[in-house]
């Protein structure tokens, strides 16, 4: 955003419509894989088996395990396609973009703190790929462990400790949730801080 | 960014994000609903991905020592049925040459084969098994198969029902199973005959087995767990 940083009161410059779109698209797709990922998670919860508790209604997706069934893997091939866009582009403008970006760090300050905070928020971004990548990952060696048991089989490594390979990728799987939730959260609080509510309605739809 | 912004526009904004919230939950209802038309819609081409990736040789099965027996669990929907060993027979018919009622001396007549296996949940647990008893396509060579059948329907003593596609059936490692970790399969596990492969969800593996009727195609009765909205390859 150089040009708005220069005259405050000009008009809110959206991404283009294709940015905007492809930013919500990802944010729906994750909360429809998330919600529907704790529906299959009350059939049989990851921490206590039969007796655990259950996570409410209100986070979950689909209404019974079949629903929330049809919603995951309904919706897994979008998600697998729009990660790997993401990271397509990602690998194609990290250049172009950091370039700009520093350009306006330089422009508003003297201390370094923006530059500190846009490195912070790249950081934020590639950990979000790889926990969703992670997310990928461990959810394909549950869809298909006999098929692909090859990529079941690094998760036995705890096995001498008395955790079954398929409990240690059931919590992996599940440990993404808490994991995107803080990036997304420090996502949130940086983009805020860099651009407000200016920059948030500019990647609105 | 110094910048401050519209105050109108911010006002409005907030506004749309707090009034968002509950039409979110709202939404998040109602799409409970919607949850069948993605399946509807996904799920003929997930199964047929499925089909694909199954390969027709044997898979990599566990060591004996990884059998964790209290890990399995039951699940019946209709409670255990009470089957005398020496009345059981097992009917093969439908699309096949030499229609077979076999009793259980048949059974362990044929080769005898054991799996030790991954059996999976559909609610998510699972527990590594040893399952033994004679190949599912044993039996059904017995019967000799017509090149019309397609599909194998699979009739249980509690009328628990289902369907498979004829090449799972055929799977190597697809067992009539007799057998559970070294002993005869308990009476809550499926006893005298049950199915047990590493390549099918839990519901697939219909317990206390007494009928196997080829099919050129599926039926409306496609399985108990199908009929209600669970995928019916379910391969894993
Ligand atoms: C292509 C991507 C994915 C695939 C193939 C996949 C597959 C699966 C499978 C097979 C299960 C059932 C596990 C079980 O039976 O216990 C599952 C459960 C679950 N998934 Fe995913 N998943 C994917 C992505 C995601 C994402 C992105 C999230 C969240 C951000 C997520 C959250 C969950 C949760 C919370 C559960 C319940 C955990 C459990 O009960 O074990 N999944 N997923």
């Amino acid at each position: 955003m150089p040009a708005s940083t220069k005259r405050p009161m000009a008009p809110i410059r959206y991404a283009p419509l294709w940015t905007r779109a492809f930013h919500s698209f990802n944010l729906l797709v994750i909360l429809l894989m998330a919600a529907s990922g704790l529906q299959i998670y009350n059939a049989n919860p990851v921490f206590g088996g039969r007796g655990g508790a259950t996570v409410p209604e209100l986070f979950t997706l689909g209404g019974w395990l079949a629903g929330g069934r049809d919603w995951h893997f309904g919706v897994m091939g979008l998600y697998a396609a729009n990660l790997g866009v993401w990271i397509g582009l990602l690998i194609r403008q990290r250049h172009q973009r950091l370039a700009a970006m520093g350009d306006l760090g330089t422009l508003r300050a003297s201390s370094n703190t923006p530059k500190r905070r846009l490195a912070v928020h790249r950081l934020v971004y590639t950990l979000m790929l790889i926990v969703l990548g992670f997310s990928l990952i461990t959810g394909l060696a549950m869809y298909k462990p006999a098929q692909f048991w090859w990529l079941v089989a690094p998760f036995s490594f705890a096995e001498a400790a008395g955790h079954d390979s398929w409990q240690v990728l059931r919590v992996c799987h599940l440990a993404t949730i808490p994991a995107i939730a803080l990036l997304l959260g420090a996502h949130v609080v940086l983009s805020w801080r860099v651009g407000g509510l200016r920059l948030w309605r500019s990647m609105a739809v | 960014m110094a910048t401050p912004a519209d105050p109108l526009s911010r006002r409005r904004s907030l506004g749309l994000l707090l009034g968002g919230a509950p039409a979110l939950l709202l939404g998040g209802c109602a799409l409970n609903g919607v949850g069948e038309a993605v399946g509807t819609v996904t799920q003929p081409l997930n199964e047929r991905i499925e089909a694909l990736l199954q390969g027709k040789g044997k898979l990599p099965e566990f060591r004996p020592s990884q059998v964790d027996p209290a890990a399995l669990l039951i699940n019946s929907f209709n409670g255990t049925p009470e089957i005398d060993p020496g009345g059981y027979r097992l009917a093969v018919a439908g699309l096949v040459s030499r229609p077979q009622r076999l009793d259980l001396t048949a059974l362990a007549a044929l080769p005898q084969h054991q799996c030790v296996i991954r059996h999976v949940c559909v609610e998510g647990w699972s527990a590594v098994v040893a399952w033994s008893g004679p190949r599912l396509a044993d039996v059904l060579a017995l019967a000799g198969l017509s090149p019309l059948a397609g599909y194998v329907f699979i009739e249980s003593a509690d009328q628990y029902y289902e369907s498979w596609d004829l090449a799972s059936a055929l799977h190597p490692q697809t067992l009539l199973a007799t057998h559970m970790n070294g002993a005869p399969l308990p009476a809550a596990n499926g006893a005298p005959v049950r199915l047990a492969t590493p390549i099918k969800l839990g519901y697939k593996l219909s317990k206390w087995v007494t009928g196997l009727k080829l099919m050129a195609t599926l039926g409306d009765r496609r399985g108990y767990w199908e009929d209600q909205g669970y995928e019916w390859f379910a391969g894993l």
